[in-house]
């Protein structure tokens, strides 16, 4: 029962963090975020995106790169984000 | 009142008269060092937030030194680099002025151009061929390029080049060959001319702001 315990516990605790990181390091993946943001502003600039898409697209992409920054300073020395 | 030094970059020492303002909308200035001057506008802040509004404020007044003065060379700073005092930026000038020299005599007389290929909307292209044509042909009309990050996946091409002036016509019809076979499927974004931020290897620490 014992051997059993360590082997059904120790293994869900691990997938459980890592689960955890990887949630962490896509959901708030700056690099990604970043990228699109510079998308956002090539598709712009070649006039695929209106304006107004433009800034729309951009005033949520800045909020959710201010999130993902904001999530890695509070898990920081937490969670290990593997990337 | 703020006595903080937004740096654009530093040119050969000589009158700077720009019709540009800069970040926040200061006036542009020079803080001299023997042969040296460095580009820069009084700001409170020590750290600018990088909006577009500032970002474009900072490219313009580095193009603005490219073309003032029948052409001027310039080694430009990254975005966002503020120095606390004078004194601050003439000690970075003093340490610095051996590679800022070697870059004004790198630079002298050449400008960055940027080319970015990107496919249009449903548009399948060969991308290695594509790339390999293209980067052919660029190289051919100019002295030395870099490679740039492909941010999107739409992105095809995207490289600078260090062109001399009198070749920038080259450089342009070059482009334009390039538009015309492979504009149907392609955009071709081409601009410039930069302050060649991409050929400046020059690193500035934090030490000494």
């Amino acid at each position: 029962m014992f051997v059993v315990d360590d082997l059904l516990i120790n293994p869900f605790v691990s997938i459980l963090e890592a689960v955890h990181s990887m949630a962490i390091s896509e959901l708030y993946d700056t690099a990604e975020i970043k990228n699109e943001i510079k998308e956002n502003r090539l598709l712009y600039e070649l006039g695929e995106r209106s304006e107004a898409e433009y800034e729309q697209r951009n005033d949520e992409l800045e909020a959710q790169l201010e999130i993902a920054r904001e999530a890695h300073e509070q898990t920081r020395g937490k969670v290990e984000v593997m990337r | 009142m703020s006595s903080n030094r937004y740096t654009y970059g530093i040119i050969e020492q000589a009158p700077l008269d720009l019709d540009v303002t800069g970040v926040d909308g200061a006036p542009i200035e020079t803080v001299d060092y023997r042969s040296l001057s460095a580009v820069i506008s009084e700001i409170e802040t020590i750290e600018p937030e990088r909006t577009d509004e500032n970002a474009t404020a900072h490219d313009e007044v580095l193009r603005a030194v490219l073309q003032s003065d029948g052409g001027r060379t310039v080694v430009p700073m990254r975005f966002g680099m503020v120095f606390k005092t004078e004194n601050a930026l003439k000690n970075i000038l003093r340490n610095g002025r051996v590679a800022f020299r070697r870059s004004l005599n790198d630079l002298d007389g050449m400008v960055e151009l940027g080319v970015k290929l990107v496919t249009k909307d449903e548009a399948t292209v060969d991308r290695p061929a594509v790339v390999e044509d293209v980067a052919t042909r660029l190289r051919e009309v100019a002295d030395t390029e870099a490679g740039n990050d492909l941010y999107s996946d739409r992105l095809v091409f995207n490289r600078s080049y260090l062109v001399e002036r009198d070749d920038q016509t080259a450089f342009d019809d070059a482009v334009a060959e390039i538009r015309e076979t492979y504009g149907d499927d392609l955009h071709v974004q081409y601009n410039g001319p930069w302050a060649p931020y991409n050929f400046v290897d020059i690193e500035i620490g934090a030490e000494g702001r």
